[in-house]
């Protein structure tokens, strides 16, 4: 009883989306640069989104959107009212780990959005894979994803999933969301999952 | 290196990668060990959980043996996310992108200790970013230790704690974030130099919202009940809070020369638990807070003149990462690393949770003692190559 009067002292904390707090890196990036990218995260001068790391070597300038994901399969109309995530950590550093557990938190409460987490791949309705391509992982992740109940996204987070970042290779799979970033902030994510289900356009 | 060389044992044990064994001031061959579990007896089960579940963080694999209550063994099976990072050759700005990733939620310690590992080998005078690092690693210290006493909560079932304690986490980071331009530290450490704006770091909000969350699970005697007696372990070869849980005054803060603080003087109490080392880690949070506030007003005057004297050489250096020693000894050859070997603290962490579980504890202590460590799996499986 203590506690639940200790909650109700501290009032909601909860934050609207792209509340007042900013975030310099990762931001979407504009401008060109003739740098030599170690990720070959820039092509033509062209920024590429998806192999970049944030590492502010180059000459591309910070934008503070937050809106970094790529959408290759819409979901209107599935899982409007409860969408359970499965994570999966095939090769990660821990940050991917920490800001998926920060969607959660009471800033962010991505349980308003019926956003939810699964403790079983059985019950999900999408795996989150995080981290670099590893050997002792795969055949984890595909058994995971053979349990889930159709209909059934796979979601990749990090630039490590995607395009396999500084660090190793990418998972190789294809993924349904792609959440971009090294690691994508907690809004990144809960934003790129809003658009997806169409609640956001 | 001033202040390590190759030799036998001398010192207190800091632990091994899968070359060498470290002590306090020598570097040794590995004398391997085999991780093998006891057969199980006839009115008992193999009970397997992980590499992924539900509760897991990390991907890492237990096989507990019980008769159905009590742990009476345990292996650990952390090689299932074991990378292996192209790092050899590399130069050391590109070499250093790749260490900020080998434990990101604790990327300020590895990098400085890189860092610091660097700077030795190319005889580089580091006094004047060392304040700015202190400050930097004791943020991060803040963060870690408020991570592990919101799992621990999350075990003991107390919800609201523990989304205050996420609240505060949260917070932490947008400080980082303010400062140092990235949530986790990347990109902010460079040769004998720190990017970050200082002025924004402040925390007295903090200290007082930590502080009334910590009398509150004082006062909690349902959950004290959960972590006092629960996960004991007193072993000599132990390091950072689970040592200092145990009576040991083992701190690279105060026993390392890498990077020198200031008088401090370690924080330890006797009864080895999982309470005692919740103790050590909320103590060392309101510290920390104590330790930045000083050097706030110090760093102001340091300059960043330290000029590189050479091109090749070797370095090795520690210090008191938030779970415990960090050690990395590092090889250059024409400013690119020949040869790179890293220590963990969670190598120690492992063996001691190991000893701790198995000791008078049933399966649902599991969680508590597991958490109460701060293990991380992702900077004690990787290959550098």
């Amino acid at each position: 009883m203590m506690w639940f009067f200790k909650g109700i002292k501290k009032r909601i904390k909860t934050e609207k989306l792209n509340d007042k707090y900013k975030i310099k890196y990762p931001s979407a990036l504009e401008g060109k640069s003739d740098y030599k990218c170690p990720t070959d995260a820039i092509e033509d001068q062209k920024w590429v989104k998806e192999k970049c790391i944030f590492c502010e070597k180059c000459d591309l300038k910070p934008t503070y959107n937050q809106d970094l994901y790529n959408i290759n399969n819409n979901i209107p109309g599935l899982f409007k009212k409860s969408f359970y995530l499965y994570p999966v950590d095939s090769g990660t550093c821990g940050a991917c780990n920490t800001e998926f557990d920060t969607i959660f938190s009471p800033q962010y409460d991505a349980n308003r959005f019926k956003i939810f987490l699964s403790n079983t791949p059985r019950h999900a309705d999408a795996l989150v894979i995080m981290g670099v391509y590893t050997e002792g992982m795969e055949k984890i992740i595909e058994n995971a994803y053979d349990a889930m109940p159709e209909p059934k996204l796979l979601i990749g987070m990090g630039a490590c999933s995607i395009s396999g970042g500084i660090i190793g290779e990418k998972i190789g799979k294809k993924f349904d969301i792609e959440i971009l970033g090294c690691p994508p902030s907690p809004y990144t994510v809960i934003n790129a999952i809003l658009r997806a289900r169409g609640d956001v356009k | 290196m001033k202040y390590y060389k190759f030799g036998n044992k001398n010192g207190r044990y800091i632990g091994s990668n899968n070359k060498y064994d470290v002590y306090e001031n020598t570097i040794a061959s590995r004398i391997s060990e085999n991780n093998v579990i006891t057969e199980k007896k006839p009115y008992e089960i193999y009970f397997n959980y992980g590499p992924s579940a539900g509760g897991l963080r990390e991907s890492v694999n237990f096989n507990i043996v019980t008769p159905g209550e009590t742990i009476r063994d345990i292996t650990v099976n952390s090689h299932y996310k074991r990378r292996k990072i192209n790092i050899i050759n590399n130069d050391i700005n590109t070499a250093l992108l790749k260490i900020e990733r080998i434990n990101g939620f604790h990327a300020a310690s590895n990098a400085v200790c890189f860092l610091l590992a660097i700077e030795d080998a190319l005889d580089i005078d580091n006094t004047g970013s060392n304040n700015k690092r202190i400050i930097e690693i004791e943020l991060e210290r803040i963060r870690s230790n408020i991570d592990v006493i919101g799992r621990l909560c999350e075990s003991a079932g107390f919800s609201i704690p523990e989304k205050q304690l996420l609240y505060l986490r949260e917070k932490v980071t947008r400080i980082i974030s303010d400062a140092f331009n990235h949530r986790y530290f990347f990109s902010a450490n460079y040769i004998n130099n720190v990017h970050g704006d200082f002025n924004k770091i402040r925390l007295n909000n903090v200290y007082d919202e930590f502080n009334e969350i910590y009398n509150g699970l004082l006062e909690s005697k349902i959950f004290m009940d959960r972590l006092q007696e629960t996960g004991i372990v007193k072993d000599i070869n132990s390091s950072g809070p689970a040592a200092r849980a145990s009576g040991y005054k083992y701190d690279a803060r105060v026993d390392s020369e890498s990077l020198a603080y200031d008088g401090y003087d370690a924080y330890t109490v006797e009864s080895s638990d999982t309470f005692s080392r919740f103790m050590v880690r909320s103590n060392e949070i309101l510290s920390s807070i104590d330790i930045i506030n000083k050097l706030l007003n110090k760093i102001g005057n340091d300059k960043n003149d330290g000029k590189i004297k050479n091109n090749s050489g070797e370095g090795a250096a520690r210090i008191e990462s938030p779970q415990g020693d960090i050690f990395y000894y590092v090889n250059i050859e024409d400013n690119r690393i020949k040869d790179l070997s890293m220590v963990s603290p969670s190598y120690l962490n492992i063996e001691l949770f190991k000893k701790a579980v198995k000791n008078n504890n049933i399966l649902t202590d599991f969680f508590f003692v597991w958490e109460s460590f701060g293990i991380w799996v992702s900077e004690l499986e990787v290959d550098f190559i």
